[in-house]
């Protein structure tokens, strides 16, 4: 068993380390440092809490990188064998599931912790700089190590439970999303339900679940760390729970990893010859946003299911607020509408983010490129069709998103302002770009490292867009063009097109060109 | 084979191609033509340059220097017009698997710009010439591969494109199913398609193919007809003779003719198969009306054929190219 995991261990990191990508991320994280440091410098020059700011910052990105990492990176362990149907060669080569799951999974988190241990001697900047004590450092460093570890073995579970990457990654997701939005939704709940409506025994649950959950959330142990560091251990609850957690995540992985692929494999087989049970309607003009809406996004069936949940979702919003306040209205007011708007936002990045890293990779996968070059279809059409087919898709998150902005605008702006959505809303498009992109240079580390690109993007592109709609609105003032505002947009959009995503359109059609030639 | 006359324009006319890949030479001056409602096989070891053709006649890859044309037309130039003729079958299983047979084909007839009207009558034409008609509701990832390769047919054959190529098209099918493929290519070569097929699986070809280019470490080492290939020109023609009974001393009867310049037994004989080589001058026609007084019982005469595979080995190279 050692010899054959040792084998798979070493094998996949050698194939990390002859890989560019790997090295290219690391030191895209050590540039993400001093880009840091330069954004920490500016914003609290002239205060003693520089290093804080900028030691801060990257606990955050870091968050996010590694839970987005969960959905993508590690969801995929085990079901990429599943998918290119080694895993049963693997199984017949005498490897046992510990030796599978040590080894597809291990090498991808030593991967990833090495990323993270290429920012500790950086980090020590934050000591120097002030406001931040090394012992603060480490604490925040190893809580951030206790999240990985916790990450990367949920998704393992996830990864041995399912039968495609996929499935797996949409899991993942829903847990993740599930995770950071249920304390914050279930607060809102029990502090909006009069007392007595609920049975006992769910209040308690429900007033339960917050604390518990937050015992594991990095969020909280960082900010403790780094805000009330007299009050706090070195390595805290969610250091040790986190690692328990994963042990016994790890554990199920193992001993249910034979028999979830043999069922996967019966599923498979006993559902090739059958008819499909729900017909797909005939192919539309555009074939490919046909085949990408029906086939990698869910169809008609999965989008009235997400459509009916959010309608369920706005609707317990609705009841909460009556039984709260007694206020029977289809408006949200105080927290409830923007609460909401978080969490029809959270699912649409999500959802784009998804499905925008995913479209073109489902291609390549299937190897169905050069086929579909072989169409009339110019290569711009085909990269056309592909993201309206995904656009459908995520027309229910949108619509909800978009209800709940207009419906509950004041609860809403009472957290974002406009600005916030439009900048929101451009970076989103910006990321989507960005994920096909590289969806198509690397397997499934597309969506960590959209999110890196994103972070240094925001800054580039936040500034100009929240600057050019004031400029543009004056002008526009000025020479009587009305609606100035609508105008200031619009210019925005072309220049945030022009600049930022015609780019990267360009360099998508000329690399998806590249890739159907093989 | 169709009437060819010095005006046939030809299905595919390759000149001069030459193509590199980071330094390694795959092509190297490659030039020949394949003539039209022909079927046309396409040979050579592992690497020796024929997927990289095949993507260059299919307007996928651009070649370094050379012009391929498609019925007259050159593929640089219209690379649009060239797609909407041919259809390509990729060596890899490329399909989506979560589809349905009729699925897939909709998805490609609607792709190539035929009406509903038109893919309903299309998809029921390829299903029946690829014998899916049964099929056409199961889901592709549940076909076996024998199976799935005929859905990759029916789906090259959804626009009713005038040049088929097919790369690999038998490999990893049993006999059963690559018979059965044979079988719908010599009924496509029928209705009149040009078939262009590369495949390993000679003695398949042989039987099969009106014309055979064989291609080794970049270049053509011949192109033309099948037969002319096939025939033993370098020595006097060998003959095949089986007799339906054992007939004891035969050879050494045989050894009595004055045309008989030299008898053999084949490998694994069963004592009925005879190889006989005629004197020098003398024709098969000549064998015969010396045979027939010896009255034997003869099952079958006829000129030995070279094997493709040894034309194939006598042209090619030993080892992998570097």
């Amino acid at each position: 068993m050692i010899s054959g995991t040792a084998a798979l261990f070493a094998w996949t990191l050698k194939s990390d380390n002859r890989s560019v990508w790997p090295h290219a991320v690391r030191g895209a994280f050590a540039f993400m440092m001093l880009f840091t440091l330069s954004l920490a410098w500016t914003d609290a020059f002239g205060t003693t809490r520089i290093g804080l700011r900028f030691f801060e910052t990257i606990c955050v990105l870091n968050i996010v990188i590694i839970t987005v990492a969960g959905i993508s990176y590690f969801s995929t362990a085990v079901t990429e064998e599943k998918d290119a149907g080694s895993l049963a060669l693997l199984q017949l080569a005498g490897m046992s599931s510990l030796a599978i799951t040590l080894g597809k999974s291990t090498s991808r988190l030593v991967s990833a912790l090495m990323l993270l241990a290429v920012q500790v001697p950086f980090s020590f900047l934050a000591v120097t700089l002030g406001g931040v004590l090394w012992q603060q450092l480490l604490a925040a460093w190893v809580a951030l190590a206790a999240w990985l570890i916790l990450v990367a073995n949920a998704a393992l579970l996830c990864s041995a439970r399912c039968s495609t990457s996929g499935r797996a990654a949409a899991i993942a997701g829903s847990m993740a999303i599930l995770f950071f939005l249920l304390p914050s939704v279930t607060r809102t709940t029990i502090a909006s339900v009069p007392p007595g409506i609920l049975p006992a025994p769910v209040m308690t649950v429900l007033s339960n679940l917050p604390p518990a959950l937050e015992l594991l959330s990095p969020w909280r142990r960082v900010d403790r760390i780094l805000n009330n560091w007299q009050n706090t251990r070195f390595l805290g609850s969610q250091f040790t729970l986190s690692l328990l957690l994963a042990a016994a995540c790890f554990a199920v992985s193992t001993l249910r990893l034979t028999a979830w692929a043999r069922h996967a494999n019966d599923a498979d087989s006993q559902s090739g010859s059958r008819t499909r049970r729900l017909p797909v309607e005939r192919c539309w003009k555009l074939p490919l946003t046909w085949r990408d809406f029906h086939f990698y996004t869910g169809g008609w069936p999965f989008f009235l299911l997400k459509f009916t949940a959010g309608l369920a979702i706005y609707s317990a919003f609705v009841v909460i607020q009556q039984v709260g306040t007694g206020q029977w209205s289809i408006v949200l007011t105080g927290d409830f509408g923007w609460t909401a708007m978080l969490v029809f936002s959270a699912v649409l990045t999500v959802e784009v983010l998804l499905y925008s890293s995913g479209s073109l990779f489902s291609e390549l996968r299937q190897s169905t490129q050069s086929t579909i070059a072989m169409t009339p279809c110019s290569s711009v059409s085909i990269l056309l069709q592909k993201a309206a087919g995904c656009l459908i898709a995520v027309l229910p998150a949108v619509f909800w998103s978009m209800f709940t902005l207009t419906v509950s605008r004041n609860s809403v702006l009472t957290l974002v302002d406009t600005n916030t959505i439009v900048v929101w809303a451009l970076m989103l498009v910006f990321s989507s770009h960005v994920a096909a992109l590289l969806s198509m240079f690397t397997r499934w580390a597309a969506l960590p490292l959209t999110v890196l690109i994103s972070f240094f993007a925001f800054f580039v592109i936040a500034g100009p867009v929240l600057t050019i709609p004031d400029v543009v609105d004056r002008i526009a003032i000025t020479h009587n063009y009305q609606p100035s505002r609508l105008f200031a947009w619009a210019i925005t959009a072309f220049w945030t097109w022009l600049f930022a995503l015609l780019p990267l359109q360009l360099w998508i059609r000329d690399q998806w060109d590249k890739l159907s030639r093989r | 084979m169709p009437v060819i006359t010095r005006d046939t324009v030809p299905a595919i006319a390759i000149s001069g191609l030459s193509h590199a890949f980071r330094g390694h030479q795959a092509l190297s001056n490659v030039s020949f033509a394949v003539l039209p409602q022909t079927l046309h096989a396409f040979v050579g070891p592992n690497g020796a340059g024929k997927t990289t053709t095949m993507r260059m006649i299919c307007t996928l890859l651009q070649p370094n220097a050379g012009e391929v044309e498609i019925f007259g037309s050159n593929v640089r130039q219209n690379a649009a017009a060239v797609r909407r003729r041919i259809g390509y079958m990729p060596d890899h299983f490329s399909m989506y698997r979560q589809m349905t047979v009729a699925e897939y084909l909709d998805f490609f007839g609607t792709a190539y710009g035929l009406t509903q009207q038109q893919r309903d009558q299309v998809i029921g034409d390829v299903l029946t010439l690829t014998d899916m008609d049964g099929r056409r509701n199961d889901l592709i990832s549940g076909l076996s591969r024998g199976m799935q390769q005929r859905v990759s047919l029916a789906r090259v054959l959804v626009h009713d494109p005038e040049l088929l190529l097919l790369d690999e098209p038998a490999s990893g099918l049993d006999p059963r199913a690559r018979i059965e493929l044979m079988e719908i290519l010599r009924e496509l070569r029928r209705i009149g398609k040009t078939v262009f097929i590369s495949s390993h699986i000679l003695s398949e070809l042989a039987d099969l193919c009106d014309a055979v280019t064989i291609i080794d470490r970049g270049q053509v080492k011949y192109s033309g007809p099948m037969d002319l290939l096939l025939e033993t020109t370098n020595q006097q023609p060998l003959w095949n003779l089986r007799l339906t009974t054992i007939v004891p001393g035969v050879i050494e009867r045989l050894r009595t003719l004055t045309c008989v310049a030299e008898i053999t037994e084949p490998e694994f004989s069963n004592g009925r198969d005879f190889i006989i080589r005629a004197a020098a001058g003398l024709s098969g026609n000549d064998l015969l009306r010396e045979m027939l007084p010896l009255d034997l019982p003869l099952a079958s005469f006829g000129q030995q054929r070279r094997h493709l595979n040894d034309a194939f080995m006598d042209l090619t190279t030993r080892g992998v190219p570097a």
